[in-house]
């Protein structure tokens, strides 16, 4: 068996030798021309010229464009996939983010202006600063909590506010009744940071155009190849047998390369314009304010609790970021992701919430690894963390108390959604023996004593992972079929081909797709080998995000493998004259049960490609492809739980210990699965203490645009981490495998925050929003000094 | 613009060329000599994607211009491996798991050996490793496994 054991990867050995094929490492016989582009410094001004004469007329420059050539061209818009869909019947106020200005209106820094093709980097981007363009400055909208007031400036005046959308969910009579009879109520502010999910490969995009053969080729920095085929049948009006879209190796993405962005089908264009081929590569600082943003959720909340601590009810009211247009999943958080999982871990009767989709003059939020989750998270349990202190009572025994019971799984939360699998109280168990719990509790009192300001965070939530079924997607806003493809190509030597409509950027596909094949097939793990990421190669697919791949492509490959097996079964029982239902597959064989009669995998094969002697009607060949549609998401939960030592002098926070303890099901690769933990947990806890893209609220200006303003953590930042797994099977697929990808970041930023509180509570600090800076902190405990 | 004649030896064969006096030498690895697994992740020196060995010393080859390089000796990743058999760094990332996305992955290693070279015959801890790598970001890893795999792989190198 492959499955289950930690193999090494099978991908290593290029990335490790410099031999990884990124997008920017692509070679080809002509010469590679490269754009630049001029972007918007305001936040928001009218355009009143663009003058590009100079710039035309610079060395090596061939082409200079400009949104009123992309109107001329008659080209089209970057449609969403998942369009916002407002429950209380009004229509919603939709901008679709534009790929260059055409309407003479910036409405954030960094938007596209011109673009300039020219033989090399440096030609390009001195003809940029050839171009002149008069702006007039308008005033700026950058702080989502002010997004609605009277007087704020309107990113689209044309709808008369910036509200994009308005949605209520949950069961708000139960609520009212909860917080009727409360025993305790608990308030709090609870917005999280914009964020960004700066995977170190920058975005690149090269695009050629074969005009004898009327054929366009697109290499992308893209976590789903098949999606960017689609978005080009509208941007660039190409279709999908006529392009080719290759993502090779993808340095992370993290969700945020998933989308349709501006200088994709703009280096395609240049392609066309030239008839040579071009490339953008991203410098940091236009990922950083080019990247889609994430989270930017201003929330306030309250919670209701009987007199023993049990959770009767919470409502919140949040505006969500959308910046300054509406980015093509976007409304798969607000309307899918975030309010959907509100109850997290917890036995919670009445839950109410209402989100407000707002414009801002910033850039474009989408989905960042967790995809509204965090937010969900870190608003729930901030709320529980301070009212269990309020109440006088220990926080891991009150969320034990709320833990939903075993027994009580399947479990409709009161949003609607229902776990299939898990055990919260079990997590909790395991957590407590981890992190030995209640020797923690005892060091921090003589910590605390010896004016040391220790403290312990904690949290506990059920993720929703794995993108489908189809029809539930479809119910909740998305436009594609949430389902994927495999095909497996079994040659005449018995080496087995495996497509997959996944594409990985970190994950291991070549690893552990390959581990569930060769289990399914019954052959060594070298004799398969893994293709994704082309158009042309992969039959289709809605590729890798929101941990769906392994209950998605995953299953596919299942699906197709067991598909090759039954007809290769008939076929060596034919030639073993016996029937299908009498052999067994073992290392490479078919094996006659009870008997010593086989056959080798590779003699059936062979002759399912070149013998006339097979049962009748079977056809030739042996390659089966699956396009496998799941019954329900999955819903994976975990368990976190953070130590950290806050200095009261200088308000920096230091990360002693993380834990986690994860139920994800069957875990194919726990290796690779750790690694995920790992990794997602850095980024949450980045999102916790040091990063923000921060705007200036007067000016709109982009403050982060480099790593040295935009903090994401070192190795010095982040601790060891301890993690366990806890396993109760899905039934929804027949791995029993649930997601594993973003338990992370969305249980981080939460823990942290409530490690810190904990660790200043007694200091008088209440609450203090991420990131949680030294400054920040240094500030809330001298406010709660000067308060006493 | 000016252009500039160097000579260097990259992975031990000499390479002469004429270069535009504003190219970086990572830009002049990647785009002159073609080798492309060092990679560039950000403009400002922070993320080490671009980390190669010039005279033995482990430096980021964004924060020099290809034409300071003038008889040099640089080593990038690809000069590490030999045939299939992986330098004991490399082995020791691919072992403990070191890698995710692969992008950082060649920085990460050719600054790995220079800590291990730096600390040799000394006993790498954890804190001396993440306070060393400091320059090398990775946003896939959490540096966990990175942090293992260099310690092992410092121990492989002096075991060698």
């Amino acid at each position: 068996m492959y499955v289950g054991q930690p193999i090494r990867r099978r991908e290593d050995f290029r990335f490790l030798t410099g031999r990884g094929t990124f997008v920017d490492d692509v070679q080809l016989t002509q010469p590679i021309l490269h754009a630049a582009f001029v972007r918007s410094p305001h936040a928001h001004a009218r355009i009143k010229a663009i003058r590009t004469d100079a710039a035309r007329k610079m060395p090596g420059v061939h082409t200079v464009l400009t949104g009123a050539d992309w109107l001329k061209a008659g080209y089209g818009e970057a449609e969403g996939v998942w369009p916002v869909n407002d429950r209380s019947g009004k229509p919603a106020r939709t901008v679709n983010r534009p790929f260059i200005c055409v309407d003479n209106m910036v409405r954030c820094v960094g938007e596209i202006v011109a673009m300039v093709v020219a033989d090399d980097r440096h030609q390009a981007l001195d003809a940029c600063e050839a171009i002149e363009v008069d702006y007039e400055a308008l005033p700026a909208n950058v702080v989502t909590a002010k997004a609605l007031d009277k007087g704020t400036p309107l990113v689209h005046p044309k709808f008369g506010t910036n509200e994009v959308l308005e949605s209520y969910h949950g069961n708000p009579e139960v609520v009212e009744a909860g917080f009727k009879k409360a025993h305790h109520i608990t308030k709090l502010e609870v917005p999280t940071n914009r964020v960004t999910a700066s995977p170190i490969e920058p975005r690149a995009y090269m695009g050629h155009y074969d005009v004898m053969n009327d054929r366009y080729t697109v290499w992308t920095t893209a976590q789903a190849p098949h999606i960017v085929r689609q978005y080009f049948t509208k941007s660039l009006r190409i279709d999908e047998h006529k392009l080719r879209v290759i993502a090779p190796d993808v340095g992370g993405g993290f969700g945020m390369k998933l989308y349709h962005y501006p200088e994709e089908p703009l280096a395609l264009w240049g392609a066309i314009v030239t008839e040579h081929p071009v490339k953008w590569t991203g410098t940091r600082s236009e990922c950083l304010m080019g990247d889609t943003h994430a989270r930017d959720h201003y929330t306030v909340g309250e919670m209701a609790f009987d007199k023993d601590g049990k959770i009767l009810a919470m409502r919140f009211k949040t505006l969500a970021a959308f910046g300054a247009y509406e980015s093509q999943w976007q409304a798969s958080i607000t309307n899918a992701y975030h309010f959907t999982m509100l109850s997290l871990a917890y036995d919670i009767p009445g839950i109410f919430t209402e989100v407000k989709g707002v414009y801002t003059n910033c850039t474009p939020v989408d989905a960042y690894r967790g995809a509204g989750r965090p937010e969900t998270v870190y608003q729930v349990e901030r709320l529980i963390e301070n009212g269990a202190k309020e109440m006088g009572m220990d926080p891991f025994v009150l969320r034990e108390k709320n833990a939903i019971r075993p027994e009580k799984i399947p479990y409709t939360t009161a949003i609607g959604i229902t776990y299939d699998s898990g055990d919260p109280p079990e997590l909790f168990r395991k957590m407590r023996v981890l992190a030995k719990y209640d020797a923690l509790r005892e060091e921090q009192k003589k910590l605390h004593a010896q004016g040391i300001c220790m403290g312990i965070g904690i949290c506990g939530f059920f993720d929703m992972a794995g993108a489908g079924p189809v029809k539930m997607m479809n119910d909740l806003g998305a436009k594609i079929g949430c389902y994927d493809v495999a095909s497996v190509r079994v040659h005449p030597s018995g080496k087995v081909t495996v497509f997959a409509g996944s594409h990985s950027h970190g994950q291991a596909h070549a690893t552990t797709w390959t581990q569930i094949a060769a289990d399914r097939l019954g052959i060594d793990i070298e004799e398969i080998d893994l293709v994704e990421g082309d158009t042309d190669r992969v039959p289709f697919g809605i590729g890798t995000w929101g941990s769906r791949s392994l209950s998605t492509a995953g299953m596919a490959v299942v699906a197709a493998c067991d598909r090759v097996i039954e007809k290769a079964k008939k076929l060596a029982a034919h030639m073993l004259e016996c029937a299908p239902s009498d052999l067994v597959i073992e290392n490479g064989q078919f094996i006659v049960k009870g008997t010593d009669k086989k056959i080798a995998f590779a003699e059936v094969t062979n002759a399912a490609y070149h013998s006339g002697d097979r049962p009748k009607g079977l056809e030739i060949g042996l390659e089966e492809t699956a396009f496998y549609d799941p019954t329900d998401c999955t819903y994976p939960s975990a368990v976190h739980l953070c130590v950290v030592i806050v200095d009261p002098e200088t308000g920096r926070v230091t990360l002693r210990d993380y834990f986690a303890v994860d139920d994800v099901g069957r875990v194919i690769n726990p290796m690779v699965f750790e690694g995920q933990v790992h990794g997602g947990c850095a980024q949450g806890i980045g999102q916790a203490l040091m990063e923000e893209c921060a705007y200036d609220p007067s000016s709109g200006q982009y403050l982060s645009g480099t790593f040295m303003d935009y903090a994401i953590p070192h190795s010095t930042d982040i601790p060891s981490f301890g993690i366990e797994s806890h396993t109760t099977l899905t039934p929804s697929n027949p791995l029993g495998a649930k997601g594993g990808g973003e338990s992370g970041t969305i249980g981080a930023p939460a823990c942290i925050a409530n490690g810190v509180i904990d660790a200043i509570w007694h200091l008088g600090v209440r609450q203090i929003s991420q990131p949680m800076t030294p400054k920040k902190i240094w500030h809330a405990l001298q406010s709660a000094k000067a308060g006493r | 613009m000016a252009n500039a004649k160097i000579s260097l030896t990259i992975n031990g064969r000499a390479v002469s060329a004429e270069v535009d006096t504003r190219t970086l030498l990572v830009h002049f690895i990647r785009e002159h000599v073609k080798l492309t697994g060092t990679h560039v992740g950000c403009d400002t020196t922070q993320c080490g994607a671009c980390t190669v060995h010039v005279n033995g010393t482990r430096i980021k080859s964004c924060t020099m211009f290809a034409c300071q390089l003038e008889g040099a000796q640089v080593t990038t990743i690809e000069g590490l491996a030999k045939g299939k058999q992986l330098h004991p760094m490399q082995e020791a990332f691919r072992e403990h798991h070191g890698l995710q996305c692969g992008y950082c992955t060649p920085g990460m290693v050719m600054s790995a050996i220079g800590i291990a070279e730096r600390y040799k015959g000394k006993a790498l801890t954890e804190d001396i490793v993440r306070h060393e790598l400091e320059g090398n970001l990775c946003r896939c890893t959490g540096y966990h496994n990175i942090v293992r795999a260099v310690i092992a792989g410092a121990k492989a190198m002096s075991a060698g």
